[in-house]
């Protein structure tokens, strides 16, 4: 699984290469194809040259759909600024058969009791941080019919299981008298963050993607460096805003997100 | 500190509304009322009643109102939610069912119903018509217990007061735990959490209305036609 | 007992600081002037924009400022400090060992310093983060009437003091904020964190201050440009202004009418 790809052709093609060198063939993206980076054409290109199955990330559907007047996305002036910049951007570059490729990607991907989306079941706005309450985050995974749920959005990978789950509750109702009681014992249940290819922010620059072996139900995060200045070069050269490669190539994200840990952006 | 009364599903019959204000004021102690949404309905004029709660008589226990289903649906049809068309209401009644409701309700309530909230937060309390996830969510007793508690835990709160699914019934998280553990580039983290001692309280519909003493946290199921066997 | 002292050091040393802790010590008159330092190839000199004296005014609001031909000064024990930002330490001590560009403003003054101190040199002047620089470009920005995003300016100086607009050894700044507060705002590379300081004086939120509002950069490969775009992208436009300040102006009459 790979996600987050933010316009980087070249974290793209190395993670891509390394994926490869592995002999995986089955390749899910989980969305943002484009936002901030100096390549969006040419990653879409990318991903629909491999057929790579993908669902809509917010960055594709803000360019679907147009700018989100929604500014509790952004915390600050200078990341609104910045993010509406980019938008614009992106959204005078793309091609409109690229957009019409990114209008068709659905929102959620399903393979068995695998379930592949960006943010969350509920939206593509959802962050699910590894330390959301874990009732809610099982609530996630349970209601979405799945046993595993793959996701991207907060460009920080981890995997997270959810396990030796009980709930007991007692119940009154009209007479005021009867209760009952009443034990609901959890399943075991994972969420898998693929980080980020394009714009990573665990800390490091290298790309990641995360990858499930179907037999043992395994889960393992790569990653993988890339040749940052490349993407850097091509930043200043695409006239995007200088501080982008800096920020890129500090590990920062371009634009910082909202702090707000459980922020659900509703439209 | 006073009771709270809680009442839902009123749909336009303002006798019903009358009988439940005078059976609260038989009862001391109450000074609270809230009104869960759905005051409106297909009925055929919910313009006495709407009149009513936003003019209450002097003896009235004055009402609190928050926005139902109902509310939703006829606000989408008046272009009051941008591009939602009340599907949920197209899907759920015949073509004549609108037309009911909208010819139930004067334009002149309308700013006033767009302006109502979602919910209340009242003391570690959420008041809410569905919940937060959506207006038109049932809860009931039967509904999953992980749902019920996300629901808590999506408005952060202890207590949550809802009306959609028109049952009474106060469904207690007694206890339980899950273990969460999380493997990133820092390292992995082991984490077990309880789960915290919190109510989804139905409060009923109609007739059927609830009273909440915050102070002892006691619930009554009161139902008005409970009074009008018992004459 | 009139004295003079003529405190001299290269950027970011402490000079400012330490003048305002011995300013708060003692209990006479105090009086202050800050000159500016002779150019030397390749080292250019951070603008003498006031940041310093407005710092030093909101803190000993007593302060005479030199500077201001106006300002009769007050007879009785007086010290004056006069601060000079300057990378060399001087060939030999005492009034002999004075720049003549800085004696020539002296002169203009007529301040005859009886003591002369250089950061580096002298022992009772603290000894950390004294940095030999051998080039320094300099730039600066105005900043009369602007008002800041809170959170960008954190962004921004963030970036400024981490390498995104060049290698920036020395930032110093005095900031508004839309609730009325100004914070100076102080970063040399050898220190880990920047300092934040707020002013005393609060301007009521009521449309832009009036003050001295101004950003001074010292460093090598700077990129003003960059710097120019990010500050313009973090300041306030008059409509979002009062979006900010309405609600701070109504809790402040809810407040007043309450009492």
């Amino acid at each position: 699984m790979i996600s987050c790809l933010h316009a980087n052709l070249a974290a793209c093609e190395a993670v891509l290469s390394d994926i490869d060198q592995q002999g995986i063939d089955t390749i899910t993206c989980l969305g943002d194809l484009v936002g901030y980076g100096p390549q969006p054409n040419e990653v879409i290109e990318l991903v629909r040259e491999r057929s790579i199955p993908t669902c809509q990330g917010c960055w594709d559907e803000d360019i679907i759909d147009g700018l989100n007047a929604c500014e509790c996305s952004y915390p600050s002036q200078l990341a609104e600024r910045r993010g509406h910049r980019a938008h614009h951007w992106a959204a005078e570059r793309i091609t409109e058969n690229n957009k019409a490729f990114l209008a068709s990607l659905p929102m959620t991907l399903r393979r068995d009791r695998l379930l592949f989306v960006h943010g969350s079941p509920n939206s593509q706005h959802e962050y699910l941080l590894p330390d959301m309450n874990a009732f809610a985050a099982l609530e996630r995974v349970e209601t979405a019919g799945a046993d595993t749920l793959f996701c991207g959005h907060t460009h920080q990978p981890y995997v997270r299981e959810l396990s030796d789950g009980a709930i007991r509750v007692s119940v009154q109702k009209d007479g005021n008298h009867s209760d009952s009681e009443q034990e609901m014992i959890l399943p075991m249940r994972r969420i898998v963050n693929a980080g980020s290819v394009g714009e990573p922010r665990h800390g490091s620059t290298k790309a990641t993607y995360v990858v499930h072996d179907d037999d043992s139900g395994e889960v393992r995060v790569h990653e993988v460096e890339y040749d940052v200045a490349t993407t850097c070069q091509a930043i200043v050269e695409a006239g995007l805003p200088e501080v982008f490669a800096w920020r890129l190539s500090h590990g920062f994200e371009y634009a910082e997100r909202a702090e707000d840990a459980s922020h659900v952006c509703e439209r | 500190m006073e009771r709270w009364a809680l009442v839902s599903g009123l749909r336009g019959d303002l006798d019903l509304y009358e009988q439940i204000q005078a059976d609260l004021q038989k009862q001391r102690g109450t000074a609270h009322l809230f009104v869960l949404g759905d005051m409106i309905g297909p009925h055929p004029n919910c313009d006495a009643l709407l009149k009513r709660l936003r003019q209450p008589k002097r003896r009235d226990l004055q009402p609190h109102c928050i926005y139902g289903w109902q509310e939703e649906q006829l606000l989408s049809l008046h272009g009051y939610r941008g591009e939602a068309k009340a599907e949920e209401l197209h899907r759920q009644s015949d073509e004549s069912e609108v037309r009911r409701l909208l010819q139930a309700v004067g334009t002149e309530h309308l700013n006033w119903l767009a302006s109502l909230q979602f919910g209340l937060i009242e003391l570690d309390c959420g008041l809410i018509h569905g919940s937060s996830a959506d207006v038109g969510d049932e809860l009931d007793e039967t509904t999953s217990p992980l749902i019920l508690l996300d629901r808590l835990t999506r408005l952060e709160v202890n207590r949550l007061f809802t009306a959609r699914s028109g049952r009474q019934f106060r469904l207690q998280l007694t206890g339980g735990q899950i273990r969460s553990k999380v493997r990133d580039h820092a390292g992995e983290q082991l984490n077990d959490q309880p789960v915290p001692r919190r109510s989804v309280i139905g409060v009923g519909s109609s007739g059927n209305y609830t009273l909440y003493d915050p102070a002892s946290d006691h619930i009554e199921f009161r139902s008005v036609h409970d009074q009008l066997r018992a004459r | 007992m009139q004295n003079t002292w003529l405190i001299t050091g290269p950027p970011g040393c402490g000079k400012t600081n330490w003048i305002r802790d011995t300013f708060l010590k003692h209990p006479g008159t105090c009086a202050y002037l800050r000159l500016s330092g002779s150019e030397q190839e390749s080292l250019e000199q951070g603008h003498n924009a006031g940041i310093d004296s407005t710092w030093l005014k909101d803190q000993i609001p007593e302060l005479s400022d030199l500077s201001m031909a106006n300002d009769p000064l007050p007879s009785g024990p007086r010290l004056a400090l006069i601060e000079v930002q300057q990378f060399r330490p001087p060939a030999n001590s005492g009034p002999a060992g004075i720049d003549p560009y800085v004696l020539r403003q002296l002169e203009r003054f007529e301040l005859q310093p009886n003591r002369t101190m250089h950061f580096g040199l002298d022992p009772e002047l603290p000894r950390e983060d004294v940095l030999d620089f051998k080039h320094l470009e300099s730039w600066h920005h105005d900043l009369q009437g602007c008002v800041w995003d809170p959170n960008s300016l954190s962004s921004f100086w963030f970036e400024l003091v981490n390498g995104a607009y060049g290698d920036v050894y020395r930032a110093k700044a005095l900031m508004n904020l839309p609730d009325g507060r100004s914070f100076l705002c102080n970063w040399i590379v050898s220190q880990q964190n920047s300092q934040f300081l707020p002013l005393e004086a609060v301007e009521p939120p009521i449309g832009r201050p009036n003050r001295t509002s101004h950003l001074v950069v010292q460093g090598r490969a700077l990129n003003p440009a960059g710097i120019q775009s990010t500050i313009i992208d973090c300041l306030l436009t008059d409509d979002v202004l009062e979006l900010h300040q309405a609600p701070l102006r109504n809790r402040q009459l809810a407040h007043q009418s309450n009492r």
